[in-house]
């Protein structure tokens, strides 16, 4: 098998690719055509680029099911928009909870705003297969809980989180949810509307199909965020403080404009394609190398064994190798992409007992083909057999 | 020399809303820099004939689409050319 090296990408966790075929000219007609900047008076083609952004804004709207598009808010990413919300909610002397699958995007903002004593926070325990301990989560309100963070589905194990219950606790015990749904939007269904979701981290560039630099904030009706960054709007210039019309109030500053042209064919090539059918095909690979992997002798599991419980992301160890070693002969030997390590969640590896040494995560996705996984089955056999 | 009717709007999203919302009807509009002698808090303004004022006020109203205020201006249909060209060169 040696020798037949290709280049197998198992990384869509971390960014996908491909991408559909229209992302890719997306930007660059934006910038030979439209360049015009968003929301600054100017000519034709600034109102050209204001569409752009607008039809964006709706498309996601449409794909998360919340009724009105200036609840959207563009940023550069899901780790800016999860800073936005934490930042934009929170006063001193909060409480906020937070699950052991959180990524760092939400446990660094949270140990920062607790290093300069301005909250208090409590982790929420998972299983080893990363589900949340609703028990200690019942018992972990406090009065001045403000805020509940949940991670749709684990970047490490995939597992997906059960957030219309969580919701239910939370809301009764009178805090607020923020979802992260960097793993999730884009492949399982969200409905902000029906899921009662206060808060929906997003980012373009994974299960949306857009480019990196890409993402957004969703924040419902009725709830006001602290701007955290503030600047330029393009409208009521007099003024010397942010406005408060939605979304300029969160988005001061240039758009990634052509990074959003970008984002629409993605969000577009979902809604053509239907995300149960995306769903239904990531499932069914996640399945098939699930169940293959599962034969070798030497490698242990750490996903769910139910797709329907996850994500498409499964993490492996296998024994006597270090997974950095493991990845690294993967890709030199065999032209398979993956990811090793902690994956920026060490508390999750925590809880599936993978830490320190963390894991090899493979990431199958929508264009992935399952001759791609008969080959990196193969690859795992080979080194396997190799290593006993 | 026609008059014409602008709306303007508190901000870019809303008047990009607007521009959605009256796409679905058959009703006539523009969207275009908002002239010099209104001043609004978004610089992009709607301008239609004033006789569908009315008629544009009651849709974006349903849609829920804020406006900022409503003027009738007297204007040729090309938008202001700058006039002391030359001037500005010599100096």
């Amino acid at each position: 098998m040696k020798g037949n090296k290709r280049n197998l990408y198992f990384d869509n966790a971390a960014t996908s690719w491909p991408k559909p075929e229209p992302v890719y000219g997306a930007a660059e007609i934006f910038m030979r055509q439209m360049s015009g900047n968003p929301g600054r008076t100017g000519s034709t083609r600034t109102i050209e680029a204001d569409r752009l952004v607008y039809q964006t804004r709706a498309a996601l709207a449409r794909l998360f099911h919340a009724p009105d598009p200036s609840r959207i808010v563009f940023a550069l990413n899901a780790t800016d928009a999860l800073n936005m919300a934490i930042k934009g909610i929170i006063e001193p002397g909060d409480h906020v909870l937070f699950t052991a699958m959180e990524h760092n995007s939400v446990l660094r903002p949270l140990g920062g705003l607790k290093k300069a004593g301005l909250i208090s926070a409590t982790m929420i325990p998972c299983s080893k297969e990363g589900a949340t301990d609703l028990d200690f989560l019942e018992k972990a309100f406090k009065p001045r809980t403000r805020l509940l963070i949940v991670n749709h589905a684990s970047n490490v194990c995939g597992t997906i989180a059960p957030i219309d219950e969580l919701i239910a606790i939370a809301h009764r015990r009178g805090a607020f949810v923020l979802v992260d749904a960097a793993q999730s939007a884009g492949v399982l269904p969200i409905d902000v509307q029906a899921s009662q979701i206060d808060l929906l981290a997003f980012t373009g560039h994974k299960g949306l199909l857009g480019p990196a630099g890409t993402g957004g904030l969703y924040v419902r009706p009725g709830l006001d965020l602290k701007p955290w960054r503030e600047g330029g709007t393009g409208s009521f210039s007099e003024m010397d403080l942010q406005p408060e019309s939605m979304p300029e109030r969160l988005e001061a500053g240039t758009l990634n404009s052509p990074g959003l042209a970008g984002l629409l064919e993605g969000v577009k090539f979902i809604e053509e394609m239907g995300l149960d059918q995306i769903r239904n095909r990531e499932m069914e690979l996640y399945a098939y190398l699930r169940d293959k992997l599962s034969r070798i002798p030497g490698i242990e599991l750490y996903s769910p064994e139910d797709p329907s419980r996850c994500a498409a992301v499964l993490s492996l160890v296998m024994k006597d190798i270090d997974c950095g070693e493991l990845g690294y002969i993967l890709e030199s030997a065999y032209g398979i992409l993956c990811r090793t390590g902690l994956h920026c969640a060490p508390m999750a590896h925590r809880a599936l007992g993978t830490f320190p040494e963390g894991t090899v995560r493979l990431s199958p996705g929508y264009f992935t083909r399952k001759e791609d996984i008969d080959y990196l089955y193969g690859a795992l056999e080979e080194i396997a057999a190799l290593k006993s | 020399m026609a008059n014409y009717c602008y709306l303007t709007f508190p901000t870019t999203y809303f008047v990009l809303r607007a521009e959605v919302v009256l796409q679905e009807t058959n009703l006539s509009f523009k969207l275009l820099p908002v002239p010099r002698s209104i001043s609004s808090s978004c610089g992009t303004a709607l301008r239609c004939s004033c006789a569908d004022l009315d008629a544009i006020k009651n849709a974006l109203q349903k849609a829920a689409v804020e406006i900022e205020g409503c003027f009738e201006l007297a204007e040729k249909e090309r938008p202001n050319r700058p006039v002391n060209r030359r001037k500005k060169m010599e100096s």
